[in-house]
């Protein structure tokens, strides 16, 4: 679980920064934060911290507060979504790279608009030097809007799609 | 844990055609005469030769041409991979293969290769020709402590290993990279590389390098289609090139280069792509999904981009396509 001294850092963080939306996950235990203007909201989900799961990776991000600090500076500038509906989960870009909506041309898109998605739906495919990166919906819920056109360049941290979240 | 069998095997291909007895062999194993006879006729149901030597024991005399742990083993010189390596006869793909050893865990430089594919894959999923027994058609699970959006130059490194592995083997030729990662020897294409990434929005859990190279492949055995854009390295050659060595200098290359580029950042690499280079100074055509592009390819970034100087001087950054060399 979260020190109550690290969400307080993370808040501290997050608040000076231009960033709206900060998620963390670790082992189960998630904090998000929410800015509406200039109320910050604080959301613990009560979730049961089971056995921590063995992570078969190495933990690139554990040294408590500092990945704060880095993603929020290097975030790139979050170009305004057309539905500014904040409870609208944005799925977005990890990397530079062509957006494909099918595994290939002659194939059906992975999702559209109305599509019900689970957690681990594939929802597009992100390209760079071919490096092929499944984008995964890592959200339940219902596809609202698809925010880019297939063969698109992104960017990294580009919202990609909008998923109304159940 | 090596096997009673892969030691026997480790042995023999230690003792470099010297005959060794079975009683030897069993008392340095801990296990009795007839274990080891019983070993030693697996070992020949693999491919394995041997012959009698009359009151010395076994000799190998050839070496199965399987491309099996073993054989690669015993030229490793790296710290991790190849350490584990999983040989197939036949599957549909070792892409398909390393997603599920990576949802098991597989560790860092885990290797996954096959004789055969029956659905080898290229970009765009088109087919990728992998006949039995004379290419390497291989995945390497890689772990690399980088964020995901420094992924796509891996794919540039990977380029960079195999053709210092192929100009280890091969005195004959100098291949050459096409961007970003196509090896091609005299213009014709002797391997591709595939690379996919299993990575939560901040972080990578694996990228599943994806090579196919052709090794000893004559020009027979390629379609009639192929003749004119593939090749292999014993046809540029002229002669069979041992697959086992290769691999593991492969192995050896990819992982110093891998290491570098988690460690320095891509400036050495980029120097050593370049280096090997046969787009950069040419005039390329570069076809994406929306648009071609045709224009001199001036270089690469940083990131490993491709740069166009189109003929109106424009200059086109090009993440993906499909490149064809003037």
């Amino acid at each position: 679980m979260f020190k109550i001294q690290e969400i307080r850092e993370i808040i501290k963080l997050v608040d000076a920064s231009s960033i709206d939306e900060f998620v963390y996950e670790e082992n189960g235990a998630k904090v998000k934060l929410k800015k509406k203007g200039n109320v910050t909201e604080v959301v613990v989900p009560k979730k049961e911290v089971v056995a921590p799961a063995p992570a078969p990776i190495a933990p690139v991000v554990e040294a408590a507060p500092t990945p704060v600090a880095t993603p929020a500076a290097s975030a790139p500038v979050e170009k305004a979504p057309v539905n500014e509906n904040t409870d609208l989960h944005k799925i977005t870009s990890p990397m530079v790279g062509t957006f494909y909506q099918a595994p290939n041309p002659d194939s059906p898109a992975y999702v559209k608009v109305g599509d019900k998605v689970g957690e681990e739906t594939i929802v597009c495919i992100v390209e760079a030097m071919k490096l092929f990166n499944e984008i995964e919906a890592e959200v339940k819920g219902e596809i609202v809007e698809i925010l880019v056109k297939d063969g698109q360049l992104v960017e990294y941290g580009q919202p990609l799609f909008l998923v109304k979240a159940e | 844990m090596t096997s009673i069998k892969d030691k026997i095997l480790q042995r023999f291909l230690a003792a470099d055609g010297e005959p060794i007895s079975g009683q030897q062999l069993a008392d340095e194993l801990l296990v009795s005469r007839t274990a080891i006879w019983k070993h030693m006729q697996a070992l020949q149901q693999d491919g394995y030769t041997f012959e009698v030597v009359k009151k010395k024991g076994y000799k190998l005399l050839a070496k199965s041409n399987k491309l099996d742990e073993m054989q690669i083993a015993a030229h490793l010189t790296t710290a991790r991979y190849g350490h584990k390596i999983h040989h197939y006869d036949e599957v549909d793909s070792t892409q398909i293969l390393a997603h599920e050893f990576i949802r098991n865990g597989a560790a860092d430089g885990t290797v996954i290769i096959a004789e055969k594919q029956t659905a080898g894959r290229g970009r765009m999923q088109r087919p990728w020709d992998s006949a039995e027994g004379h290419g390497v058609w291989m995945t390497t699970i890689i772990r690399p402590n980088v964020l995901p959006h420094q992924a796509p130059q891996f794919t540039l490194v990977t380029a960079v290993a195999l053709v210092h592995a192929i100009s280890d083997v091969c005195q004959n030729f100098k291949p050459s990279i096409k961007w970003p990662n196509d090896i091609l020897i005299n213009g014709k294409k002797c391997a591709g590389i595939l690379t996919e990434m299993v990575a939560e929005a901040d972080r990578i859990q694996a990228l599943l390098v994806g090579t196919g190279i052709n090794v000893n492949q004559q020009q027979e055995d390629f379609p009639e289609e192929l003749h004119s854009i593939a090749t292999s390295m014993a046809i540029e050659e002229g002669q069979k090139i041992d697959r086992a060595v290769f691999v593991a200098k492969f192995l050896g290359h990819l992982e110093h280069f891998n290491d570098i580029y988690v460690k320095e950042g891509f400036a050495p690499i980029k120097t050593l792509w370049e280096a090997a280079s046969g787009t950069i100074g040419k005039h390329v055509r570069a076809t994406t999904l929306r648009e071609v592009i045709e224009g001199q390819a001036i270089g690469i970034t940083e990131a490993g981009v491709l740069e166009i100087r189109t003929a109106n001087g424009e200059i086109k950054s090009v993440y993906s396509a499909d490149i064809e060399v003037k």
